[in-house]
């Protein structure tokens, strides 16, 4: 496939996407009259469930999407592992134990404009990010399979913290963690749209200016180093920037796995591994799938919405196996 | 082969006394190498000798704990990541297969330390140095003979065709030294002597200096002007290719006594297994 084709691609991927937010709005158990919708001022019903319910539930799974599906990309490349996300590296469970200690112990302060609960997920995503590193740079070799397994042993122990403390807290907090660990977007608002976007924004400028650097990282550490990327600040400014998206994700919407590894396979397969265009694909196409998952989320029942969180993870655990068992792995 | 390129006397990389001691292992010990222009040096050595460390401490991947490495007379140390890229360029051992960027895509890669890298226009702006970057890929493909690979994944080739396109994407970096880490050790024996005059080629049409590390005494003997033979981390022998390949010699650094036998065409020193070895 040439450059041109690939960049064609592009841009029906992104007529998609807008197509995408533009109909899914429309889509639930009431159909909204749509001259109600655009008349100014109007506080018809309709209208409040258009703007105030069904536009931030889409804006914000655009934004989430797009993010873990950026995570993914971003991992896979610098652990050059199929199975690398924020998810199965401990990321993600260092951002939700931070969001868990922020809800039991009640935190309500906010600093630089960024709220408690965003920044102990912050905190708790650099966390084991640092530990991950830290654990593979002790056993003296920085490879992938350590960092990976490394991942899975702190994912575990942050995963059986998070446990704990919802069994210590009280029924009211314990539900709202629970309720909060499937991964929910339900209570979108547009103030949870403005408190996302910055995070998402700002990842994804500083993986787009890394898209070279991601290119020679997914071959080897030595090979990109010896091409003339300073490899560990590279890798730190993509950590960071994977923290960032992870933890407003993992705050706004709580945790809601497999888009990172379903969504960059995909856009792989069909657009190459040329992260000049794999990132802006994946951004799309996780951004699309995540709010055709959520439209489905609240369509599915009618006597009451499904996390989409579970809806990702039914389709993405038989992903998940298909990957690991697939015989011809060239993959990231 | 052996007409040696001319070659200038001031030298272009300069490693001296380098010393690197991980836990209780000596990997270094006083190592030193020195290669001018267009002067092609193998580096030999039992398992262990501490070869791939010294070309990893050239290249920086590596910091060795005292010694001095100077490029074209300037510290290593003083180089930032770019500029050293565009000193030296390095071929590993072989690339893994699961690589799926296609041999174009992988080739302009090695074009980072120019600001390109990213496929055509990665860095807006800067066309000229895009262009430069397209007309050193290209030259690069057309040396090596990989133009029908160009729209290939790399995940489809063979070895001796990805190990062509690791070859073109270090010559498409443009550096005056190209390092090599046995280039040629996985391949079959047709591939490698597709490699092995590949390389020769290079560097007499280039005028590029080559450090390559080998098990290959033969291709040592008859491609290369200097030998280095490593020990225990120290460059124990460092002299011209005849001098190199005496029996004494071999014996000294690989604890093996082998027959030197003259190549019935070229002239040049062989070893052969000796007889009495066989168990």
């Amino acid at each position: 496939m040439t450059d041109h084709t690939k960049s064609k691609l592009l841009v029906a991927l992104l007529g998609i996407t807008l197509l995408c937010a533009l109909v899914t709005p429309w889509l639930g158990h009431h159909l909204p009259q749509w001259n109600v919708i655009f008349r100014p001022g109007a506080d018809d019903m309709d209208a409040i469930i258009f703007w105030q319910i069904r536009v931030p539930r889409v804006l914000l799974s655009l934004l989430a999407g797009a993010g873990l599906s950026l995570g993914g990309v971003v991992f896979q490349a610098l652990f050059r592992n199929p199975l690398a996300t924020p998810f199965t590296l401990g990321v993600a469970s260092g951002a939700s134990l931070g969001v868990t200690i922020a809800i039991v112990s009640g935190m309500h302060f906010s600093l630089l404009g960024l709220s408690g609960t965003s920044l102990a997920a912050l905190s708790g995503a650099i966390l084991s990010i640092a530990l991950v590193y830290g654990i593979a740079r002790a056993s003296g070799k920085l490879s992938p399979t350590t960092m990976l397994l490394g991942g899975v042993a702190i994912s575990f122990f942050f995963s059986s913290l998070i446990l704990l403390l919802q069994y210590l807290s009280d029924a009211g907090s314990s539900f709202r963690i629970l309720h909060w660990l499937m991964g929910d977007i339900s209570r979108a608002s547009m103030d949870s749209v403005l408190q996302l976007a910055p995070f998402i924004i700002s990842g994804v400028l500083i993986v787009s200016l890394l898209h070279r650097e991601l290119n020679l990282l997914s071959i080897t550490d030595d090979m990109a180093a010896s091409r003339g990327v300073n490899v560990d600040r590279s890798r730190q400014l993509l950590f960071f920037a994977v923290s960032l998206m992870v933890a407003g994700i993992i705050t706004v919407c709580g945790p809601i796995g497999f888009v990172g590894i379903m969504a960059p396979h995909i856009c792989r397969l069909i657009i190459g591994s040329n992260h000049r265009f794999l990132i802006p694909a994946s951004l799309l196409f996780g951004a699309t799938f995540l709010t055709v998952c959520d439209t489905l989320a609240r369509n599915i029942s009618s006597a009451a919405e499904v996390p989409v969180g579970i809806i990702t993870a039914i389709l993405g655990g038989p992903f998940f196996l298909w990957l690991l068992l697939r015989k011809n792995r060239s993959l990231p | 082969m052996q007409t040696s390129v001319q070659t200038d006397s001031t030298p272009i990389i300069q490693a001296s006394d380098l010393n690197l001691r991980i836990g209780s292992t000596q990997l270094l010990d006083d190592a030193s190498l020195a290669i001018s222009t267009g002067e092609r040096v193998a580096i030999v050595g039992p398992n262990g000798a501490g070869k791939t460390t010294l070309i990893r401490c050239l290249l920086g991947l590596t910091q060795p704990d005292s010694g001095r490495i100077e490029i074209n007379s300037r510290a290593l140390a003083e180089l930032s990541h770019t500029e050293l890229a565009r000193q030296v360029s390095y071929v590993p051992q072989q690339l893994a297969e699961r690589i799926s960027f296609t041999a174009m895509e992988f080739i302009s890669m090695s074009r980072y330390a120019y600001g390109g890298g990213g496929g055509r226009g990665a860095r807006a702006g800067f066309k000229q140095a895009d262009e430069e970057g397209m007309e050193a890929t290209e030259q690069a493909i057309e040396l090596t003979g990989i133009g029908h690979l160009r729209h290939q994944a790399l995940s489809t080739m063979s070895g001796g065709e990805r190990q062509k396109v690791s070859i073109a994407a270090a010559l498409a970096q443009q550096t005056p030294t190209l390092i090599l880490d046995e280039p040629s050790a996985h391949l079959d024996p047709k591939q490698r002597d597709i490699i092995h005059s590949l390389l020769a080629k290079i560097t007499r049409e280039q005028n590029i200096s080559l450090i390559v590390i080998t098990h290959d005494l033969n291709w040592a003997s008859a491609d290369f002007d200097r030998i280095i033979g490593m020990k225990a981390g120290q460059t124990m022998v460092d002299a011209q290719a005849d001098a190199f390949m005496q029996k004494q010699t071999l014996m000294d650094i690989f604890d093996a006594d082998w027959l030197l036998h003259p190549h019935p065409e070229s002239g040049r020193p062989m070893v052969l297994p000796s007889p009495s070895q066989k168990p």
